[in-house]
């Protein structure tokens, strides 16, 4: 009974595996029609002249270099953001001041578009760093309004009791205000992700920050690498996918029992 | 020593709870309230437990350091396990790692009946055990003074008499004095030593009955 179970488990779940290929497949397969029917790798390269551009760059060290700077660009300015995000957020949720004075500074950088944030940092500081800089910045607002709100949805009733019980504040931040954020706090983080990886590149491009992803990108379009310009944009797309997913696994295998799974499924 | 309440008064904008309300309530006994719902008898306990302030009026023999409340829901934190829920009151107290108070807790535990449980978390519990679990917790924490709100209006018939005689079996281990509020007569009169039937908006003690 329990291996048939078990069974129909790995059935349903290798189904689900196939259906994911056969889109991925249905896509790739529309693409290469395309690229026959336009008959140009300059203006589209076909998914096979892709592949091909990824393995002549994987041969080649600077490869390699160009995604660790880049990668860690986007983890330095993701974790800063996030880091201080959670701080700040915590203490504007809990403190109504403190909240009055950040609120129209992360309102101003909030509305701020991506490209003038960068050609201004860039004017104050190296290019290797804008970047960086960049990322904080843009992924910063982010976690802020998403843990200020984690505060203040925080259960009052939890909270009332709390304070009945003459528990003290230490405590209620905690073992109440903690956790409650906490899901906010994880969705916080996954926006900063895939919005840290768009940032950094594009603030290489407009500082040109050596080496980098960002570079890269921008010399296979002067080059009229058009091919080269695909293989890049593709080397992107699975490195945010592969953070993304490594984030989600180290947050599923870290949350405990009970509340912290309602409340982060 | 009794709790005086003198020339009380509440009021939420335009209504007025509270007008110059003043009673005695006794040291070491369960004191019903009646009342009709959303006459304030929740007020008056906020009132008492500092969760709400009164307009004027004091009420005095309480100390605010030394209050248990049995709220209508459990509330008890649902990311942690009913254990670490019952050392949250405890100062001190480390809430994951066992310490001081264990044996308290453990021996309260088997009081209501939850002795196997105290590792699960609340959402594994039926609603009945939570609640049980925030009686337990009321009678952990060293309070003189204990605040009851409708708490077993939300269970069934055979749980909610298990729960009031579980109730009455640990408060005659631990006399502490008692508010208790519910627009259930019967409920009030299973538990309380003197019943007082508030009136609607502004509270008065139409009734005021001993009945042991």
């Amino acid at each position: 009974m329990i291996s048939t179970k078990l069974q129909n488990k790995q059935i349903q779940s290798l189904i689900k595996i196939g259906k994911k290929i056969g889109v991925a497949l249905f896509w790739v397969l529309l693409w290469a029609v395309a690229a026959w029917w336009v008959d140009s790798s300059l203006v589209l390269p076909s998914p096979l002249d892709t592949l091909k551009g990824i393995i002549t760059l994987s041969g080649d060290f600077k490869f390699f270099v160009s995604i660790g700077v880049t990668l860690l660009r986007v983890f330095g300015g993701v974790t800063i953001s996030v880091a201080l995000g959670l701080v700040l957020g915590l203490i504007g949720g809990l403190n109504k001041p403190f909240y009055e004075i950040m609120n129209p500074f992360v309102s101003i950088i909030k509305s701020l578009p991506v490209v003038s944030v960068i050609i201004l940092i860039n004017l104050w500081i190296a290019s290797g760093v804008v970047p960086l800089v960049v990322t904080f910045l843009i992924c910063f607002p982010v976690t802020w309004t998403n843990v200020v709100q984690g505060v203040h949805a925080t259960d009052d009733n939890l909270l009332q009791m709390a304070k009945v019980y003459n528990v003290s504040q230490q405590r209620i931040i905690r073992d109440i205000y903690i956790p409650a954020v906490k899901p906010y706090a994880v969705s916080a983080l996954m926006n900063a992700i895939g919005l840290g990886w768009k940032v950094t590149v594009t603030a290489e491009v407009l500082a040109n920050a050596l080496p980098s992803v960002g570079m890269n990108l921008y010399y296979s379009k002067i080059y009229l690498e058009t091919d080269l310009l695909f293989s890049w944009t593709f080397v992107i797309v699975m490195c945010s996918y592969i953070i993304e997913k490594v984030t989600l696994y180290i947050i599923e295998r870290n949350k405990r029992k009970g509340a912290d799974q309602c409340q982060l499924s | 020593m009794s709790i005086v309440i003198k020339n009380l008064k509440k009021s939420y904008g335009d209504q007025i709870i509270f007008d110059d309300f003043n009673l005695v309530l006794q040291e070491k006994k369960i004191t019903g309230i009646l009342g009709p719902s959303g006459a304030g008898k929740t007020t008056l306990l906020n009132l008492c437990c500092g969760l709400e302030k009164p307009d004027s009026g004091t009420i005095e023999g309480i100390n605010p350091t030394s209050i248990s409340y049995i709220f209508q829901e459990p509330r008890l934190l649902p990311w942690r396990t009913i254990r670490e829920n019952l050392r949250f009151v405890f100062k001190g107290q480390s809430i994951k790692k066992s310490g001081f108070h264990d044996k308290e807790i453990d021996e309260m535990l088997r009081m209501v009946g939850l002795d196997t449980v105290g590792d699960y978390y609340p959402q594994e519990l039926s609603g009945g055990m939570r609640q049980r679990v925030a009686i337990a917790r009321a009678f952990l924490y060293p309070s003189e003074l204990l605040l009851m709100d409708e708490p077993f209006s939300s269970l069934d018939l055979t749980l909610k008499n298990k729960l009031m005689g579980d109730f009455l079996k640990i408060w005659e281990q631990d006399k502490r004095t008692v508010i208790f509020v519910s627009h259930n007569q019967e409920e009030i009169k299973q538990l309380s030593h003197e019943v007082l039937t508030f009136s609607d908006k502004p509270v008065r003690v139409l009734k005021k009955e001993t009945i042991y």
